[in-house]
């Protein structure tokens, strides 16, 4: 068990709130929609922190008016997979941007494990250091 | 005096203000709008108010913590092409958007291609991303009835219809659907998705137009673009609308629409041969006579013509 | 002819005769020049001694800013002089000063440099000039360097940040929020092994980053390698602890480059995603460093140490902004530019103006924010500002208010004095942000509505509720000493 703040995965947003309500993601989402921004749902049980490439949920939401939308693929998504970490990201194409302009958790698994450091001991004293997910000690789909 | 009914604390003789409901809601200025860009379509316009004065009762006796199911807005407009049911479905979106029943008020329309794949596996990511982008507005699905094809019974469309009609139950806070098309075309695919027809509270009829109604759409549709017809083609153009009314392919005001744009091509092409001789400003906004009987339409041979084209 | 005309009412061997004419004569004084948009344009404030009119004054800084020396010397005519010469094309009174006011006048002039002036690539030799041997120069009682125009076709030939804000952004996996962090204390003194707990205790709590401070670099009481050790082992372990990248800025500032270079090394050699340098090793240091982190994939911090010694006084030095824009040049990610709330200089609309100039990719003239001339970055990357300096969880509405979410607010005092200690410091920091963004995004007005936010976020955050009684008070309320010119000065804090 994780043994941080709140004994969890702390990346994203609004990580260290209690989890966010959906009226409360839709509340976020609609700041993204009103800046232009599309928005997409991913996955993974795989959280480690260079971990860049969650699943993708579909692909990311262009053009849309409204929250609904994509609370309906948020709630898809954990019922598809209700143990994986599930996050919202707002990508911003503006130039000088064109980037993620948000991210946050929308989704856990009920116990997070978190990650091992793996130390190998180098010339002085200097040390090589790793951080391993427990959870990927099981094959994919098979963690949580 | 403060009364109970049904558990919920009501003030039974207090006064309510309808009005003040009506007026913060700024709906007569949609209804106003429609009433000045669409000419005739009586019946129309009174469902319109109907449906209008459900919600906005509605509203107000929520006000009055009278809580009742919300009630279900998804509608069929059916009728003959250019019949106004795009622009009375454009202002549908707004009117539900002023009485708080939809959040963003925007019109999405489509047709069967925007919503049924190719392939399998096509149609319900292509159905939902339709759907996604209509949530907080009206979603306007024109000549509905092609989603259904029971000569094919492969045909994915009947996927589309279910993904819609458990939208359209679970999800009626998010999403309005209209259906359009041919009033027979639309009485069958309801007979034979009868989903479907359970879910459309609201079937409203678009009439053909009169001549006379014809007449005066047209002249407004001039109007809109600094033109006008002089009396003698105004006479004339009567008769081209009762004429081109039994032709094939007859719709209604888009027809219109395409007579008039022929007859400025006409009317440019006349002025032009007459440059030599001394024009004013009044030839250039007047349609004359001869700009409409040039028209196949009024010569013996056009039988085997297409007739969008006289 | 054109040369003629150029040199004033004197024809061209009057211009040469030996001997010593007034600078506005010798040609450094053109009220018509349009610059050109290739041309370097500086603005300075200057203050002429008693008895030098503003024109002379100008030209005489266009003159010693660029070729001119105090006499007139025949081998200016073996060049095209007159493209090398610097043109002061035009002085304004600044406001309130002059007769009846408490300040001497002074004035705003504005000279143009023509792009041949300049070396490629290299702030030491545009500094060399503008801030060269004229800011001692007596016929000028004082002298500010307020802003430059650097025109796009000298930019291209910087490389700007190493690494940008967007870049930080997603290596580090964070956005849509400022980032966290806060410099170690005691500054001086601690063991590598004590200083490396302070690290670990405010990343694991929440912070992104810790920081070295300015002057800690490798003394008796800890050196270098040490310190370098202790400090990823805190960064990894926090890391771990949290499934965060995490970061500590290493200070590689050293007495040589040669050491800078070999601390650098080192700490990419053991995985740190972030360097750190003084202002005070020098342009050129600084350039190399950032040619270094990028070529290393490593962010550059910058602490803007020594800066206030010319950058505070109004009528004397040169404004921040002008560092802020060399620096983006030079090519640091992350530069210390203010709080507008915390313990040091800076005025709400200064601040505004320094924060854009790190942040746009374009920023239009602004008098009020002190930027006065429009200035296209040329798609240099952009500079994330770093906030520090008595700030604290209370003030969170505050600084999202002024400085907006590209920037690091860094809590020193405020993490590590918490009652409760670091780590719940650093969680009481980090649960302030969040819901502030929170209220933010959800269309709250949440500057006027902060107190409120805080207090509802630390009904279920005792280290907040902890911070928020123990710092309620705490505000540096000074008169800021660099003020815009063109609008009354707004308080510093609410």
């Amino acid at each position: 068990m994780m043994t941080n703040t709140d004994s969890r995965l702390t990346q994203g947003q609004f990580s260290f709130l209690p989890d966010l309500t959906d009226e409360q993601i839709t509340a976020q989402i609609k700041w993204a929609l009103a800046h232009g921004w599309a928005v997409s749902v991913e996955y993974t049980d795989d959280p480690h922190p260079r971990n860049t490439y969650w699943e993708m949920y579909g692909m990311p939401m262009f053009d849309l008016k409204d929250p609904a939308g994509i609370l309906m693929e948020i709630n898809e998504c954990r019922k598809t997979f209700p143990r994986h970490y599930i996050r919202v990201m707002a990508f911003n194409s503006e130039r000088g941007t064109e980037s993620p302009a948000m991210s946050f958790l929308v989704n856990r698994p009920a116990n997070e494990p978190g990650f091992a450091l793996d130390r190998q001991e180098t010339s002085g004293r200097t040390q090589r250091y790793s951080i391993r997910s427990y959870a990927t000690d099981k094959p994919e789909n098979e963690r949580y | 005096m403060t009364d109970n009914f049904n558990g919920i604390e009501l003030d039974f003789d207090s006064p309510v203000d309808l009005q003040s409901v009506y007026d913060d809601s700024n709906v007569q200025e949609v209804l106003n709008r429609l009433d000045h860009e669409l000419i005739g379509l009586k019946p129309v316009k009174t469902r319109i108010n109907e449906v209008a004065a459900l919600l906005l009762v509605d509203r107000l006796r929520q006000q009055m913590n009278l809580s009742a199911s919300m009630p279900s807005m998804h509608m069929s407009f059916t009728g003959n092409p250019g019949t106004g049911k795009t622009t009375v479905a454009m202002r549908m979106a707004e009117i539900l958007h002023r009485l708080d029943y939809v959040r963003q008020g925007h019109l999405v329309a489509v047709t069967r291609d925007d919503l049924v794949g190719q392939y399998i596996g096509h149609t319900a990511p292509k159905t939902k991303e339709v759907i996604k982008k209509a949530m907080g507005g009206v979603l306007f699905i024109d000549e509905a009835y092609y989603l259904y094809k029971p000569e094919n019974e492969r045909d994915y469309g009947a996927e589309s219809i279910e993904i819609l009609l458990q939208v359209m139950e679970n999800q009626r806070n998010d999403l309005v659907v209209i259906l359009a098309g041919y009033k027979d075309r639309m009485d069958r695919f309801f007979h034979s998705n009868p989903g479907m027809s359970s879910r459309i509270a609201h079937h409203i009829d678009f009439p053909n137009y009169s001549p006379e109604e014809l007449l005066a759409i047209s002249k407004l549709m001039l109007a809109e673009s600094n033109y006008r017809l002089s009396s003698e083609a105004e006479a004339v153009f009567i008769d081209y609308i009762k004429i081109r009314m039994q032709k094939p392919h007859f719709a209604n005001a888009r027809s219109m629409r395409n007579a008039l744009d022929r007859a400025r091509l006409r009317q440019a092409n006349r002025l032009f041969q007459s440059r030599h001789s001394k024009l004013t400003g009044a030839d250039l906004i007047t349609i004359e006579a001869e700009d409409l009987l040039v028209s196949r339409l009024f010569s013996e041979d056009n039988e085997d013509e297409n007739a969008e084209s006289v | 002819m054109d040369l003629e005309n150029k040199s004033g009412s004197n024809g061209t061997n009057e211009r040469y005769k030996s001997g010593v004419i007034p600078y506005k004569q010798m040609g450094y004084w053109e009220p018509d020049y349009v610059p050109k948009d290739t041309d370097v344009i500086a603005m300075f404030r200057l203050t002429p001694q008693p008895g030098v009119d503003a024109d002379e004054a100008a030209a005489a800084v266009a003159g010693e800013s660029s070729t001119a020396t105090w006499t007139v010397v025949w081998t200016d005519r073996l060049t095209a002089c007159d493209l090398y010469r610097a043109k002061a094309f035009r002085v304004d009174p600044v406001p309130n000063t002059g007769a009846g006011t408490n300040t001497e006048a002074q004035y705003f002039a504005y000279i143009a440099y023509d792009l041949d002036l300049f070396e490629e690539g290299s702030i030491a030799n545009l500094t060399a000039s503008i801030i060269g041997n004229v800011f001692g120069f007596k016929a000028v009682k004082a002298l500010r360097l307020e802003d430059m125009r650097i025109p796009v076709a000298y930019l291209k030939t910087f490389q700007g940040p190493a690494t940008g804000i967007v870049v930080e952004r997603e290596r580090l996996d964070k956005f849509g929020r400022p980032l966290l962090g806060a410099t170690t204390k005691p500054k001086l003194g601690l063991s590598g092994r004590n200083y490396g707990r302070v690290v670990y205790e405010a990343l694991k709590g929440g912070l992104d980053f810790v920081k070295d401070d300015e002057n800690i670099n490798s003394q008796p009481f800890m050196n270098w390698r040490d310190r370098f050790l202790y400090c990823m082992e805190a960064v990894n372990k926090a890391s771990a602890a949290t499934g965060e990248v995490k970061g500590h800025y290493l200070n590689v500032t050293a007495g040589t480059m040669e050491q800078m270079y070999e601390r650098a090394e080192f700490a990419k050699e053991l995985g740190s995603v972030v360097v750190m340098i003084d202002l005070v090793v020098g342009y050129t240091a600084i350039q190399s460093m950032a040619v270094w982190a990028r070529k290393n994939s490593m962010i550059l911090h910058l602490h803007r140490a020594g800066n206030s010694t010319y950058s505070r006084q109004k009528n004397h030095g040169m404004n921040f902004r002008v560092i802020c824009k060399w620096m983006r040049m030079a090519g640091v990610d992350h530069i210390h530019a203010g709080t507008v709330v915390g313990k040091l200089e800076g005025d709400p609309l200064m601040i505004k103006g320094f924060y854009d100039v790190l942040r746009e990719t374009h920023n239009p003239m602004n008098l009020e924010n002190g930027l006065f001339f429009e200035q296209d970055w040329a798609s240099l990357n952009k500079v994330m500002p770093v906030a520090s300096g008595g700030i604290h969880a209370g003030q969170m509405h505050q600084l999202i208010h002024y400085l907006g979410e590209d920037v690091i607010l860094q809590f020193g005092g405020g993490t590590i004095g918490h009652p409760m200690g670091i780590q719940a410091g650093a969680t009481a920091n980090r649960v302030a942000l969040e819901a502030m963004i929170m209220a933010r995004n959800e269309g709250k007005d949440y500057l006027a509505e902060g107190p409120k936010i805080l207090d509802d976020a630390a009904k279920t955050c005792k280290p907040l509720r902890a911070a928020l009684d123990t710092w309620k008070d705490i505000t540096f309320n000074y008169e800021s000493t660099d003020t815009p010119d063109f609008v009354p000065t707004p308080t510093t804090s609410l």
